[in-house]
């Protein structure tokens, strides 16, 4: 649906964006993830056409972006702001219209969604009468009022309760059925597990990993296995000897644990059960898929002892 | 343009909520009505009689003005001629405030001059006048028709009044005109400043706030600009309407109110008439003469919005400049301070324009767009000769050739500034800005 060509975007000498590239599906949930000033907010700003973009180019359903694709678009940038003044229902009937919709189309799309997230009873009130979560709910209705094809948002579920962190979520799964295609920057990892299908990593500009996210972890698997079971810890250890290097465990009650091992001396997980069998009551075994957050972590660190050009 | 006009919609909107806008709106001209009133009540004067000495050469009146005696009004005759500086400081003369000048052809002239020491207030020249014309019916009647005095002011011609200083009877050092112009252009300087200063916090609001990103998701950056500054002309321009609206029924109050006496029936019969005497009577008096016909309000206003439109576009593009670039909302006052000096600067044209007009450096300063506004109001109240007229209108090209001008550079610089936040506004990052 969008496809995003060598983009680059310099300022004062310093590089924001050196060559990204990437492209995004009908019906699928993207994580851009970055360190604060990997360059997220600039190209989520370049593919809205509010920052121009040094080099390279972006396409939409295959033609070259223009302006018109701006009303298939709804951003929800970062740093969230509503006229303080104006009141829900103006504020969201006037980003409706700029957005090219009509004045009807607004009336029962402002009408759906306010019955939608159950808050119809705001209608009237200024902006400035409603906390920061009940705003939040208004702006995200402002990215979405127009049924836009692409959603473009910036950490989405900041300000948000957990109650309300699981409607925004559904809300997004449902636009994803739907085949709307979203963009979701996030710091938030266990979101991008959960709802995202790609994830690409940016730090300083330069694209270090994109990918399935499924497979983004299943290619940062550090060979480590989760072993339950219950009987005696000590029997456990000995009987592992020298073949495996226990890295954490968890008490969940007498005689019941969960230990973290990696293999030693080209062991596999059939030599880990014939050693342990008699000696415990296995209840578990399952292969530890590192977190996105491990591998934002462990990616970003090793790009920095890379020096670049 | 759709999304020109719904953002331009939105700013009038939310001026017309504020209360500052809406108070502006009711109290801006009610202040002006008060000065109004101040300066119309305060042109009558203390004096109790007013001693005139009739200029008769010919002793066509006769040595008779009225068959009774005024309340106020005491009257001598002389056959004679008196120079305006000879009645002004000859000791022989210093107990009269006015001299009514009978000239030898008044009966075909039907001119007729008034000095005075002291500018008499409305209803003693309202007085004199009349005694002066109801006796100069009678002589015409009696000499020339076999009409009744009634019959004649059907169809007789009216007087033409004159009223002269007496100690500058060139009328040299009336810049009455200029002063209406120079109200004007300070109203246009004044709404500007006020205007210009609404876009500039509308728009750090706008940038602090950050939904500056959400709109420019949707709409182009000068669709922004250009929404936003038209809007808040528009706004501006509503405003003055209602000014006038208010100023203009106010003075139709006073009119009615204050100078009751100056419009009764019994003045004079014909209506007619009496419209053209009104307009005589009201020449004589500077603040009322300017109030009620010397100001031509068609004209003025016309211009006055042509000049403010040029004005409002071309000083609200740096205060845009100002209001898109800074970093916080009190980063960009430095900024302000030198679009403040040159407003100020405009005013003091306009003073340097009324004293002196001729110079070269008043020609210059009716053309420069910073100071044209102000000086060109000056210039409209005095009357343009035949044939230069040219001038107000190239002044206007060149207003609003510089307005886009600016405008276009304001694009630019809201472009490129209105998504950085949080940083220190230097001239540098402006001008650098400008070239993007």
């Amino acid at each position: 649906m969008i496809t995003v060509e060598n983009i680059s975007k310099y300022y004062q000498r310093q590089t924001i964006l050196h060559d990204v590239s990437f492209s995004l599906n009908e019906g699928e949930i993207l994580g851009l993830l970055g360190p604060n000033g990997a360059g997220k907010t600039t190209l989520m700003r370049i593919i809205n056409q509010i920052v121009v973009a040094d080099k390279g180019h972006i396409t939409f359903e295959g033609n070259l972006m223009q302006e018109k694709h701006l009303l298939e678009i709804g951003y929800l940038p970062e740093e969230r702001g509503l006229y303080q003044s104006m009141s829900v229902e103006h504020q969201i009937s006037y980003i409706g219209r700029l957005r090219g919709m009509s004045k009807t189309d607004t009336k029962s799309q402002l009408n759906y969604w306010l019955e939608k997230f159950g808050i119809q009873a705001w209608r009237k009130l200024r902006i400035e009468e409603l906390s920061k979560g009940m705003a939040q709910k208004v702006q995200f209705i402002c990215a979405v009022l127009h049924e836009p094809k692409v959603l473009i948002l910036d950490e989405p579920f900041s300000g948000f309760d957990p109650i309300n962190i699981e409607l925004i979520r559904q809300e997004l799964l449902e636009f994803k059925k739907k085949g709307h295609a979203i963009i979701i920057s996030t710091h938030n990892m266990n979101s991008v597990e959960e709802i995202c299908d790609r994830a690409i990593l940016i730090n300083e500009g330069h694209k270090l990993l994109e990918g399935n996210v499924h497979e983004i972890r299943e290619n940062h698997k550090e060979g480590i296995y989760k072993i339950s079971f219950t009987g005696n810890m000590i029997a456990f250890a000995n009987a592992l000897w020298a073949g495996y290097e226990i890295i954490d465990k968890e008490i969940h009650g007498d005689d019941d644990f969960s230990v973290y091992l990696k293999m030693r001396q080209g062991n596999e997980i059939n030599d880990l059960l014939n050693a342990v069998i008699n000696e415990v009551k296995i209840t578990g075994v399952e292969t530890v898929m590192p977190s996105m957050e491990k591998v934002f972590v462990k990616t970003i660190n090793a790009e920095k002892e890379i020096p670049h050009e | 343009m759709n999304k020109i006009i719904l953002i331009a919609r939105r700013e009038v909107l939310e001026r017309f909520s504020t209360r500052s806008f809406k108070w502006l709106m009711i109290i801006g001209p009610l202040l002006i009505l008060g000065l109004v009133y101040l300066f119309l009540s305060t042109t009558t004067s203390s004096k109790k009689n007013w001693k005139v000495l009739i200029m008769d050469k010919k002793e066509i009146f006769d040595g008779k003005l009225t068959p009774s005696k005024p309340k106020n009004l005491t009257f001598d005759f002389i056959n004679a001629f008196v120079e305006y500086d000879d009645f002004a400081q000859n000791e022989k003369y210093k107990d009269y405030d006015l001299a009514v000048q009978i000239n030898e052809k008044i009966l075909s002239n039907k001119h007729v001059i008034v000095s005075y020491k002291e500018r008499p207030p409305e209803n003693i020249q309202r007085h004199l006048i009349y005694f002066v014309e109801r006796r100069l019916e009678e002589i015409l009647v009696d000499q020339f028709t076999d009409l009744s005095v009634d019959r004649f002011r059907d169809i007789k011609q009216s007087l033409k009044f004159n009223l002269k200083d007496a100690n500058d009877p060139r009328d040299e050092k009336s810049t009455t005109a200029s002063w209406v112009g120079f109200g004007f252009g300070l109203l246009i300087i004044l709404f500007v400043f006020m205007f210009g200063m609404t876009v500039l916090r509308s728009m750090a609001r706008e940038k602090s706030n950050r939904i500056v990103e959400v709109l420019l998701s949707s709409v182009k950056a000068r669709q922004l600009l250009t929404g936003k500054m038209l809007g808040i002309g528009f706004s501006a321009l509503i405003q003055f309407a209602v000014w006038t609206a208010i100023i203009g029924f106010g003075l139709y109050v006073f009119r009615l109110t204050l100078f009751p006496d100056m419009f009764s029936a019994g003045f004079v019969a014909d209506a007619v008439e009496q419209e053209s005497l009104i307009s005589e009577l009201s020449n004589q008096s500077p603040f009322v003469e300017l109030i009620y016909s010397q100001i031509h309000y068609t004209n003025m206003l016309i211009f006055f919005t042509l000049f403010f439109i040029g004005a409002y576009l071309f000083y609200g593009s740096f205060f845009s400049m100002i209001g898109a670039s800074m970093g916080s909302e009190s980063d960009g006052q430095q900024f302000v301070i030198p679009i403040t000096m040159l407003l100020f600067m405009a005013v003091l044209s306009g003073y340097y324009h009324v004293y002196y007009p001729g110079t070269v450096l008043s020609d210059w300063l009716s053309f420069i767009p910073f100071t044209s506004p102000m000086v060109m109001m000056i210039e409209l109240s005095n009357g343009f000769e035949d044939g230069s007229a040219w001038q107000l209108f190239l002044a206007l090209l060149i207003l609003f050739v510089s307005a886009i001008g600016m405008m276009g550079l304001a694009g630019r610089i809201y472009k490129n500034g209105i998504l950085r936040f949080n940083h220190r506004l230097k001239l540098k990052m402006l001008i650098k800005w400008t070239k993007k």
